[in-house]
């Protein structure tokens, strides 16, 4: 397939506006209208009733002071101004950071190996399902699994210690950096399938041509990865970054339930984990709430952010 | 908050109308057996579980009991939900104690059936707000439960220790335990995620500092964390973990399964769990054997103070009927069957645990060594310190200590975090 980057050239009246389809009179038009409302009135009562209504009433309870399960009384910003004062409310906003911030290998390892296997690298059917097979396995599971594999005298260890890197046979879920790391890389294990799926997917549409080309022009794997695969996937990639953006603030709850209850210490605290322990442990509805409602302005930032660059992306027009 | 008013005279009015009808309460089925819905974390076992569903249906034929179980370390987040929406099972339990008081909302109170219901009882005041039984009280324990040090003989002779004079004061333990680390292994099985430091540890080195109103002090929230009595606990249970008495992954484990596995592997030479339900001297004399089980009170740190020789005990689950349920009759008639004598026979036959109960058969009572040593200690009760604190204490308590262990807190500064967890507490704040 070739591009062509000459002007398309002008069809007669191209320059003329679009004649407007003749509207639809009187009982048309009602019955249009009806139709499309008829269309669009289930989803509206979908969004309305599972998503506006409990943010609604997220954000009234946030205004709330609870004591105990007992009713709350109207405790206006309190809970907002709180939220600025407490060590690990601020810990669980860092720590949402940092693993914001491993962002790239959430968005590359997938990718790297979805290439692997659209070339029809050697086993290329094998991966294609074994890659896929931790994203099915419960984030709870994953969690229970992992806490015997990463036990000091666990698998993980026993492997290091028998190929001789005895140095790195440690308790992984013990330091406070350690624990951080050892949480992102299990859900990095338990959702990366489904980033090779999503780019298999937008790879499905590259025409095997244009890698053909590239490779008989001698492009290497990485020089066809970023000159080629990387532009023509800009979309794919930019839906997953937007998903792995928000998911990795809302997907690790079962898994810190399961592996660190958010220790050693606040070391593995999230902003979902602790509006959780807050509202159910602590009895504190209203404070619970206002940290949700951080956590949801904050995912929705980041979120608007990359959803601008990903709509930015999409409608680009080819050089 | 218009519909928030609505619903709170609405709740009022039921709670009322259950109240005059003596905890009643028309039960919705007219038909067929009413099916009770009992929220637990099976105290005691499974097995026990089974013969108090079978005697009570027995006994019982117009009611079914479905049993929802849920892990103890995960229950309080199962039950939460349900407290929130004020829906879901018609019985459910709450460790007796601040537990218990700061989900009162979610129970009927028992008025004067209380005293009726819990007649045959050693004890029933951990059901009560502020331990009085003059005062509300939300349910029916049935049995009894505490703190005590189980230890591996087999370990303390290997080490060269007499297993029939386990240490008795702090400065013994110190050096049992550095005897017992230099035989390879570990002293002190430990976990301190969750809630098993605050229940399980902290009120064995509390006894040694507190009186029973400075307990009383905790419950109120009146006694600060920054009191020296309050931090030379912490800097006690400091020492425990920093003086290398334990197992190095303490900070990142729980205590049931993980530490208490430490234990019934045979790698550790002392255990501080309880003495009902789970990994009690049961549970550890069938992994170990009961003639290599030993047990004990926890080290005296103050052999002097008024506590140090008590028991921390308390009632262990309570069950009480909730506020939402439609079958409050059906829920009132299963919490009595189980405060009487044929439940408290079951829980000893069965789960082989404390029972409450003062008609049980004491042919029954187990013969287990363990067993009788602790009949002694259970003689001399005090209050159970860890039941006072409140879900943020029992969390800032472990994640302090885990800090502390890891070398990034100070003890003057877990204090701070306990005094500040003590004030965002929403049950203790005063003026509550």
């Amino acid at each position: 397939m070739t591009l062509s980057t000459a002007p398309v050239a002008k069809s007669a009246g191209a320059d003329e506006p679009a004649r407007p389809t003749p509207a639809p009179r009187g009982s048309g038009r009602a019955r249009e209208w009806w139709l499309g409302a008829a269309l669009v009135l289930p989803a509206l009562a979908l969004v309305v009733v599972f998503k506006l209504v409990p943010l609604i009433r997220g954000v009234i309870t946030s205004l709330e002071s609870s004591s105990g399960f007992d009713g709350g009384s109207f405790a206006g910003a309190d809970n907002f101004i709180r939220m600025l004062d407490d060590p690990m409310v601020l810990t669980s906003f860092r720590n949402a950071l940092l693993v914001v911030a491993t962002l790239p290998f959430w968005v590359v390892i997938p990718l790297v190996l979805a290439v692997f296997i659209h070339q029809r690298a050697p086993g290329w059917r094998f991966f294609r399902a074994v890659y896929f097979v931790p994203y099915t396995i419960a984030p709870i599971v994953v969690g229970i699994m992992f806490r015997q594999i990463l036990a000091p005298e666990g698998p993980i260890n026993a492997l290091l210690r028998g190929v001789g890197l005895e140095p790195l046979a440690i308790e992984w879920l013990n330091g406070r950096w350690s624990a951080i790391f050892s949480l992102v890389a299990v859900a990095l294990w338990s959702f990366f399938g489904l980033g090779v799926m999503t780019y298999l997917a937008g790879l499905a549409t590259i025409p095997d041509e244009t890698l053909e080309a590239a490779y008989l022009d001698g492009a290497g794997f990485w020089r066809r990865l970023f000159s080629v695969v990387v532009p023509m996937l800009r979309p794919t990639v930019a839906y997953w970054s937007v998903l792995c953006a928000s998911g990795v603030l809302i997907w690790l709850f079962p898994l810190i339930y399961a592996l660190t209850q958010g220790g050693p210490g606040d070391a593995t605290m999230m902003p979902e984990y602790l509006v959780f322990l807050t509202t159910f442990q602590f009895l504190d509805r209203g404070y619970g709430s206002a940290i949700g409602i951080a956590l949801f302005v904050f995912v929705a930032l980041l979120s608007v952010f990359s959803v601008r660059h990903m709509f930015k992306e999409g409608t680009r027009k080819p050089r | 908050m218009f519909r928030r008013s609505w619903a709170g005279i609405a709740a009022a009015g039921t709670a009322l109308a259950a109240l005059l009808s003596g905890c009643g309460g028309g039960d919705a089925a007219s038909d067929g057996p009413v099916t009770l819905k009992v929220l637990t974390w099976e105290p005691g076992g499974t097995e026990y579980w089974k013969q108090v569903k079978t005697s009570f249906e027995a006994a019982h034929p117009d009611i079914k009991l479905e049993m929802q179980s849920v892990p103890f370390d995960k229950y309080p987040e199962v039950q939460g939900p349900y407290i929130t929406s004020q829906s879901g099972p018609d019985v459910m339990a709450n460790n007796a104690g601040l537990e218990l008081f700061d989900r009162r909302g979610a129970y009927v109170p028992l008025g004067d059936k209380a005293a009726e219901i819990n007649k045959d009882l050693v004890t029933y005041s951990g059901a009560c707000e502020g331990f009085d039984t003059s005062k509300p009280c939300y349910g029916v324990p049935f049995s009894y439960q505490g703190n005590v040090l189980y230890y591996n003989k087999d370990v303390l002779r290997a080490a060269g220790l007499d297993p029939e004079k386990p240490p008795a004061t702090w400065t013994e333990f110190g050096a049992a335990c550095d005897a017992v680390t230099k035989a390879g292994k570990t002293c002190l099985a430990l976990g301190l995620s969750g809630t098993f430091p605050a229940y399980w540890d902290f009120p064995e080195i509390a006894r040694n500092y507190l009186t029973e109103d400075d307990i009383r002090g905790l419950l109120a929230g009146t006694l600060s964390w920054t009191d020296p009595k309050l931090v030379s606990v912490l800097e006690k249970l400091a020492e425990i973990t920093t003086k290398g008495w334990t197992n190095k992954n303490a900070p990142s484990i729980t205590m049931l399964p993980d530490g208490a596995d430490i234990f019934q592997r045979g790698d550790a030479a002392f255990a501080g769990t309880i003495i009902s339900d789970a990994v009690n001297w049961e549970a550890f004399g069938k992994a170990l054997g009961d003639d290599k089980l030993g047990v004990t009170r926890w080290p005296a740190i103050n052999p002097d103070a008024p506590l140090a020789q008590k028991f921390s005990g308390i009632e262990g689950a309570v069950y009480g009927v909730t506020k939402w349920s439609e079958k409050k009759n059906a829920g009132l008639k299963f919490i009595s069957w189980l405060a009487g004598k044929e439940n408290g026979e079951l829980w000893v036959k069965h789960a082989k645990g404390q029972p409450l109960n003062k008609n049980v058969d004491p042919a029954l009572l187990p013969s287990s060594p363990a067993f009788r040593k602790i009949q002694e200690f259970v003689a001399e009760p005090t209050l159970h310190a860890g039941v006072m604190l409140s879900g943020q204490e029992t969390d800032a308590l472990a994640r302090g200590w885990q800090q502390v262990t890891l070398g990034q807190l100070t003890v003057d500064k877990w204090a701070e975090q306990m005094q500040q967890a003590l004030e965002r507490s929403p049950t203790k704040k005063q003026g509550n």
